[in-house]
């Protein structure tokens, strides 16, 4: 590995100790700053890595609590890599970081059989075994990907244009939250344009060590958005870890790659659609019904790692009728595929128990996030539906309480 | 797009989040920017408000000393009455909260510092301590167990009673070391006070706490034990633990992670996001748009870019040297977001001392304020008309020796947000 980033700036203070949430849970893991800064000082002197690196879950409330500015998880990233070098990957590890290639391997399959295929309880015991936990809350394959729908969409004309990077989540699994993204989108005047050519944007592989794959998707990824950064059109996405690799990982991972294409920004699609009320493009006034609807909000760890503070929760409170409520229960505890894993499950179900139980307790009938595995986890431990923020803003600006279901 | 709201506090530590909560109870608009935790999650709970004498003689009767101290001192330019009314803020926050802290009092009443043991078995003069502590606990305490868990490194009961027994007053008593065994079946890391806390507040926590400790301290007079009765302000598991053991019960003072600081951070988080107060995570503010003597807005660095925050009024408490709150360069010294210039002597060498926790130069820097926590420049008149300094940030004060770390960050945070506040509604209202 070339990138080596310097452990020294550590005054081993252990702030992120106290904050990292899987140490919090399981006093297996090493925890962030012994596993980070402390043995990359063994790492690179060539001795030997310790097993409990597996356990970070590349959360970053490490690098978000550091007093420091030192990028923990970035280290044990790269060291996650260095470990998947020397002593290969796993089947399972695979299957996790590679979503999108076998969403697109199996296309042609109708929805509803792969669904069958992938979540009868045969194939889960299969999974289990290779290690993907039969209880974990797999999501399900939409009937058609975001991109098959969004090509009917009849947009209507628009005189400003924006680009929409959907991030394999909302592509394979929840197309509606991109529909709700381009309907908001369009009454803010704004055409919506969403290149075939964007990709998975790296992180579960990265996450899982697979170092070079995500280099793929990373050197596509910026060559595609080099192309809309030369005619000035924002890029914009509504998965805060999409946004923040390109913002952080990216850069530091692959500086080669940034020295060919130049910086790759997807700028937070709430923090855009902010700006467009703000502007008068977007008019929320118009919205009606202002029946009161309590929200539980979730803020992502990897939205909070973005120092940009909370959008989508702003967004929410400019909705009227709209009580949001900051859940404020730190990590959901999935971590993209963390929490699928085996032996993460119990761990990822204890992180994110105090926020399943806030959510559980609120009247609320739906609790909003904007990452969608954040969404997941939460469904599966609180039993209540969980939404994208831009899905609340169309729906009470459609005069609705319930989400909006289009057809696919 | 810039980011309106009232007040803008740069800072998460003790001096910021008093400030933001002074502000945000006077209805103001409050937003916290923080890289990093600040120093609560490594810091000590109880709160010191001055141990020691400018001169290093230990201090009894702090606000009597305060007026012994020399004018640049940040508590000089505060005034005993703020500082007064700041501890009395503080304490109602944390009360709020589950977490009820006071001054020892004297047999007559009057209010001093207690000399708390730490698990390093030396004694460090505190101000705040929990409510319910017997002021004269730890003189009349004559048989003593010291309770630690096995696999707790950092605590060493047979360390901690020959430390204590250097001390006169600690010379003569009987002390019983106890080590029990650990909550956890494997662990593959050194236990700190803040899993052993965190443990505890589980139900099958409270079982091992009680199976262990129950009854343990009916022979004693007080039982000494790392913090751990539970990392939340409103646990209440210290108050079951003294009736479980059977007699007063005092958590030490403990190495980071630190659970007492976790106490008070939680309890002041939960009343900051009850009043709606904003929080923009990993964010370093890098610099200021002043304009007129008055700062407009201030930049700050957000994953690869920047981001304007406009305010009407502003509170710097990020800290000193360590924290990056003052940036030291070669023969230099200078404020982190404005520049502003902090005089230090020309020859680097002259800013330290051999001591580690001596009078260093270095330890004393920071910005210059007057009476309102405004900077002032070298003629000594306020040069930026809507900040505010507080905690580390300020210069004139050497916390380590004086343990007045906490004090100052508070009493200089509550009256920074309170002027921050006053300045907003005083120019219309408040957003």
């Amino acid at each position: 590995m070339k990138v080596r980033i310097n452990p020294d700036k550590c005054i081993a203070c252990t702030t992120c100790v106290a904050h990292c949430p899987v140490a919090r849970v399981t006093p297996k893991f090493l925890g962030p700053r012994m596993i980070g800064p402390a043995y990359e000082r063994f790492r690179l002197l060539a001795l030997a890595e310790d097993e409990s690196l597996t356990y970070c879950a590349n959360c970053k409330n490490c690098d978000i609590t550091c007093p420091q500015g030192v990028p923990v998880s970035s280290i044990n990233m790269l060291a996650r890599a260095e470990q998947a070098r020397k002593q290969g990957t796993t089947l399972r590890d695979w299957v996790l970081a590679h979503g999108e290639l076998q969403a697109k391997l199996l296309q042609i399959i109708p929805a509803s059989l792969k669904n069958f295929g992938m979540l009868n309880p045969v194939t889960r015991y299969v999974l289990d075994q290779l290690g993907i936990d039969k209880r974990a809350p797999l999501p399900a394959f939409a009937k058609k990907t975001f991109r098959q729908a969004f090509k009917k969409i009849d947009q209507g004309s628009h005189s400003r244009k924006v680009v929409f990077f959907p991030g394999c989540y909302v592509d394979v699994y929840d197309p509606q939250t991109g529909l709700d993204m381009v309907w908001a989108f369009n009454k803010a005047g704004y055409e919506v344009i969403s290149p075939d050519e964007f990709g998975c944007c790296g992180l579960p592989m990265i996450a899982n060590g697979f170092w070079e794959d995500g280099k793929k998707r990373a050197n596509n990824n910026l060559a595609e958005l080099a192309k809309w950064r030369e005619q000035g059109i924002t890029v914009v996405t509504g998965c805060p870890s999409c946004a923040l690799i390109f913002r952080d990982d990216i850069p530091e991972f692959y500086p080669e790659l940034v020295e060919k294409h130049g910086l790759g920004r997807l700028e937070d699609a709430q923090d855009f659609l902010m700006e467009c009320v703000e502007r008068g493009e977007l008019d929320l006034g118009g919205i009606r019904n202002d029946t009161e609807q309590p929200i539980v909000y979730h803020a992502p760890c990897h939205l909070r790692a973005q120092g940009n503070g909370l959008p989508g929760m702003e967004l929410l409170k400019r909705l009227p009728g709209i009580k949001p409520v900051n859940a404020n229960a730190g990590c959901c505890g999935i971590s993209g595929s963390y929490g699928f894993k085996k032996e993460k499950y119990d761990i990822a179900q204890e992180v994110g128990s105090e926020l399943f139980d806030i959510v559980r307790k609120n009247p609320c009938k739906y609790a909003s996030s904007e990452c969608g595995t954040c969404r997941v986890q939460i469904e599966h431990g609180s039993g209540k539906k969980a939404i994208h923020p831009v899905s609340i803003l169309r729906m009470r600006m459609e005069g609705k309480t319930d989400p909006v279901v289009d057809e696919l | 797009m810039s980011r309106k709201t009232d007040v803008v506090i740069a800072g998460s530590g003790p001096a910021g989040l008093m400030a933001a909560y002074m502000a945000a109870r006077k209805n103001c608009k409050v937003r916290v920017i923080s890289e990093g935790m600040g120093c609560l999650a490594i810091g000590g709970g109880y709160v010191d408000l001055l141990g020691y004498s400018e001169a290093g003689k230990r201090v009894e009767k702090p606000f009597e000393a305060l007026k012994n101290l020399s004018e640049s001192h940040p508590y000089s330019i505060i005034g005993d009455e703020n500082i007064r009314k700041s501890l009395a803020d503080l304490c109602e926050c944390l009360k709020n909260q589950g977490l009820e802290m006071a001054p020892a009092k004297d047999a007559d009443g009057a209010e001093r510092n207690s000399l708390v043991p730490t698990i390093l078995g030396t004694l460090k003069p505190t101000w705040l301590v929990p409510a319910d502590l017997e002021g004269d606990i730890f003189e009349k305490a004559q048989k003593i167990l010291v309770v630690s868990v096995q696999g707790f490194r950092d605590c060493k009961p047979a360390l901690i009673i020959s430390q204590l027994r250097r001390y006169a007053s600690w010379k003569d008593k009987e002390f019983d070391p106890l080590v029990i065994p650990g909550p956890f079946a494997e662990h593959g890391r050194a236990l700190n006070a803040l899993d052993l806390a965190r443990a505890a507040e589980r139900e099958e926590g409270r079982k091992w706490l009680s199976q262990n400790l129950g009854n343990r301290g009916k022979n004693h007079d007080l039982v000494l034990m790392p913090p751990l009765c539970g990392s939340h302000a409103a646990s209440t598991l210290r108050r079951e633990m003294r009736n479980i053991i059977g007699c007063p019960i005092f958590e030490m003072l403990a190495v980071p992670p630190a659970v007492l600081g976790l106490r008070l951070r939680d309890a002041f988080l939960r009343e900051l996001w009850k009043m709606d107060v904003e929080f923009f995570e990993n964010s370093r503010v890098l610099r200021a748009n002043v304009k007129d003597g008055q700062c407009v807005s201030v930049v700050a660095e957000a994953s690869g870019r920047e981001i304007e925050h406009v305010a009407k009024t502003f509170v710097v408490a990020t800290g000193g040297t360590l924290s990056g709150g003052t940036i030291l360069e070669q023969g230099k010294a200078r404020e982190g977001i404005f520049g502003l210039d902090i005089k230090v002597p020309e020859n680097v060498d002259d800013w330290t001392k051999p001591e580690l926790l001596g009078d260093h130069i270095v330890t004393r820097l920071g910005v210059k304020v007057d009476g309102n926590m405004q900077a002032l420049d070298e003629n000594g008149k306020p040069c930026l008309e809507n900040v505010y300094f507080a905690g580390r940030t300020l210069g004139g004060y050497v916390w380590t020796r004086e343990k007045s770390g906490l004090g100052v960050a508070y009493a200089s945070g509550w009256l920074a947000g309170r002027l921050a506040a006053e300045k907003v509604l005083g120019t219309g209202a408040a957003i």
